[in-house]
């Protein structure tokens, strides 16, 4: 009888136990979640950290060394098929990175498990298609077949489909633990946004607020995939903020006020920030007299129950279509001396906000867009539009900058795709810097009297678009950079971009700003002045944010490819008549 | 008789050749008709804009009008597929449209902004053609859409005629 040794004996089942068992990173914690800053190498969160930052600690590349940057990999992805109104789905996703595997996403929503720990190629280990019924989900897609990634939780991946399901994926195999229908394309409702995990609950909302929704914020527990609450962005009767639907025909019922971009997350009060989108009917504020709350708001909300704690609306009875669904970063600093627990906001409408993220008291503002006509600045009390008229139902900004019923072409600055879209900004706490990616131009409104919906005496049926008019370009739209401290919103540092931006930031601790455009171009801009330190051309347009890794201690860089902007957005620019589409993650490194 | 015989034989002959020359062109107009379909769906996504069925619409694909309900004929309405609407949002297709005056006798630089938006994809003659053949086929100067008429746009693998179910 042969005696194993103790140590054979101790180690014999370890040893088995990985010979079976496929290696793969530490299951994804709260705790681990909380202190993304402490794993550099890993891009954990869509933000990479739950305040909402997109900055990496890494330094290997920066401002001495990213001149020898240079492409180490690409690896094709698929999303193209046509579905709906459109000819192909984008890519607008934000990687997430966890020891040496990248989960990614395509416009219809498949997942990709790509392992990118050998530093000379990308190898997929699994796809994730959920099989969508791409006609139904995409004719109600206001604006592209989009998803902006997963989430990690425990051994699990967490995504959504534009079709409104969520779906827990085994991180290991890449197969379906469970999905859940959440938004229901048959009222208008689909998903893009990437989850926003917080303990065991996945929160999400729906995109429609062309089509006539009403949004919400809803948490499925992750342990059952079961519903754990859901909140109205428009308060239903009784509740309070309704009475800022002064209609009298309870059209607050297809208010829009939707949600398509990732909350951030104060852990210290637990207290979410989510952007609020626009009022529909879009550009007829005249069909929804009243403030409409909390359309073009921002909510703070206990992530446990969905109770709201405090709104803050930013354009009220918006007529332009100012949605305000991204990012709301958070950020301690010094105010006039006084030390301020701040969450800001570089809003579509053009202004940039800093708020008291206790109270939502607001403390400051400032135009950062080029050229804004449709307010002459922010009541520096109460934030809201100079011209905001308290007792006036439907808002009369800025006359001639907003559609209104039988009126000429209205002529709005920023134009209505705002002077920020959904594309994030980046922070650099060590420089005190926010990177705002803008849109920059104007455009034209026209207002069309909005018919009412069949369950409300009207003619206009489910999924049927609900904007009361439309948009017509008068120009075109440029981009920008621009460097802002967020404590005085005053721009530090800015340079001018050829195309509208519609990609997102990223800062890293070697004091550099990488940022996509719409000809394919990716810059890495220095930190300090926004002047290009590096550039490469991927060929195609760019319309995702980019993240930055390390594998062994080697960091890079990754960003998303492959989009064909908008005909509208690209007005009167031929050089990019001949542009195509691809679907394509891009690596590189030093 | 032979005579008489021979003769029935060539003039069954000729209509049979008809007939085949017939349905090889019905088949043909067929074959466009899809072809015109494809562009208007996918390639060009004429859809995004004007609706699946063509009734128009409003929202991120612009005021656009109905064309079920134009009074446009087959030469203008692809002079309109060609050339776009200056002024509007309505693309023009033609890849050298505005580049000399092949377009409503003006350039780029005549119109200045109120050059039409570039489009999805740049249609060559026989492309127009085929969707001006579909328009007027399925669409044109046809009252409101049925569900039958979804069906054939969508298919049958797709929810999305559900809510036109009689």
């Amino acid at each position: 009888m042969r005696i194993l040794s103790p140590a054979i004996a101790l180690i014999g089942p370890l040893l088995m136990a990985s010979a079976l068992t496929p290696v793969h990173a530490a299951d994804m914690t709260f705790e681990r979640a909380l202190n993304a800053n402490k794993e550099p190498q890993n891009w954990l969160l869509y933000y990479g950290n739950y305040q909402g930052f997109r900055f990496s600690p890494l330094s290997e590349i920066n401002t001495d060394t990213v001149k020898n940057l240079k492409l180490v990999f690409a690896v094709a992805l698929g999303g193209l098929q046509s579905g709906g109104r459109y000819a192909f789905g984008n890519l607008e996703g934000t990687p997430i990175v966890d020891d040496g595997m990248m989960y990614v996403t395509d416009g219809w929503g498949s997942v990709y498990a790509i392992d990118v720990s050998g530093g000379t190629k990308g190898a997929i280990k699994w796809k994730f298609d959920p099989g969508i019924d791409r006609a139904w989900a995409g004719d109600v897609a206001c604006c592209g077949v989009n998803n902006r990634g997963v989430a990690l939780w425990k051994d699990r991946v967490i995504s959504i489909a534009l079709d409104g399901r969520m779906f827990a994926i085994n991180k290991a195999t890449g197969e379906k633990v469970w999905e859940r229908k959440i938004a229901d394309p048959a009222l208008g409702e689909t998903i893009t946004m990437a989850p926003l995990v917080v303990r065991d609950l996945a929160i999400v909302g729906p995109a429609g607020g062309e089509f006539g929704i009403r949004g919400f914020i809803d948490a499925t527990d992750l342990n059952t995939g079961q519903q754990a609450w859901r909140t109205y962005t428009i308060p239903g009767a009784g509740e309070p903020g309704n009475d800022s639907w002064k209609d009298g025909q309870e059209r607050w019922k297809h208010g829009g006020a939707p949600v398509w971009e990732t909350a951030t997350y104060d852990p210290e009060s637990d207290t979410i920030y989510q952007g609020i989108g626009n009022a529909g009917a879009d550009w007829d504020p005249q069909y929804r007299p009243g403030d409409n709350k909390w359309a073009a708001s921002v909510l703070a909300l206990n992530p446990t129950n969905g109770a709201i704690k405090w709104g803050f609306q930013y354009t009220p009875n918006d007529p332009f279509d100012f949605d305000e669904i991204s990012e709301h970063p958070i950020i301690d600093a010094k105010v006039n001396g006084k030390d301020r627990k701040l969450v800001v906001h570089a809003a579509r409408n053009g202004f940039f906000y800093a708020l008291d993220r206790t109270t939502g008291a607001f403390i400051g503002g400032k135009q950062y867009v080029d050229k804004l006509n449709w307010t002459t600045g922010l009541d520096p009390e109460t934030g809201l539009p100079a011209n905001y008229d308290p007792k006036s139902g439907v808002q009369v900004y800025t006359p001639g900058t907003h559609g209104m019923r039988g009126e000429p072409l209205a002529n709005i600055c920023p134009s209505h795709f705002g002077a920020k879209n959904w594309e994030p900004t980046a922070y650099n706490p060590t420089l005190n810097m926010l990177y705002i990616p803008s849109i920059e131009g104007c455009d034209g409104i026209e207002t069309v009297a909005q018919k009412d919906f069949a369950d409300q005496g009207g003619t206009l049926k489910p999924r049927e678009r609900f904007s009361g008019g439309s948009f017509k370009m008068t120009g075109r739209l440029y981009g920008s950079l621009k460097a802002i401290d967020p404590t005085t919103g005053d721009i530090k540092a800015a340079v001018r971009l050829d195309f509208p931006n519609y990609s997102g930031a990223l800062a890293t601790a070697g004091n550099l700003v990488f940022l996509g455009q719409a000809d394919g171009t990716f810059t890495a801009y220095d930190a300090k002045t926004l002047q290009q330190a590096w550039s490469f051309s991927v060929g195609t347009g760019i319309n995702a944010p980019a993240i930055s890794y390390s594998v062994n201690g080697k960091q890079y860089i990754a960003v998303l490819a492959g989009s064909r902007q908008s005909p509208f957005v690209m007005q009167n620019d031929p050089s990019l008549k001949y542009s195509s589409t691809t679907s394509m993650l891009f690596v590189f490194a030093l | 008789m032979h005579v008489v015989l021979a003769l029935i034989a060539a003039l069954s002959a000729v209509m049979i050749e008809r007939a085949r020359a017939q349905e090889a062109q019905s088949a043909e107009a067929a074959r466009t008709i899809e072809h015109g379909k494809d562009i208007f769906k996918t390639k060009a996504t004429c859809q995004f804009c004007h609706k699946w069925d063509a009734s128009g619409d409003q929202g991120y694909g612009g005021n656009a009008l109905s064309l079920r309900q134009t009074k446009l004929t087959p030469p203008q309405v692809a002079e309109t597929v060609k050339c776009g609407r200056p002024g509007t949002g309505m693309p023009f297709h033609d890849q050298f449209a505005y580049t000399d005056k092949r377009c409503y006798g003006i350039t780029r630089a005549e119109l200045g902004n109120d050059v039409p938006p570039e489009p999805n994809a740049f249609l060559n003659s026989d492309e127009i053609d085929a969707v001006v053949k579909y328009l007027f086929a399925k669409a044109i100067g046809r009252g409101p859409s049925t569900y039958e008429d979804c069906v054939e746009f969508w298919g049958t693998d797709t929810r999305q005629c559900e809510p036109m179910k009689p």
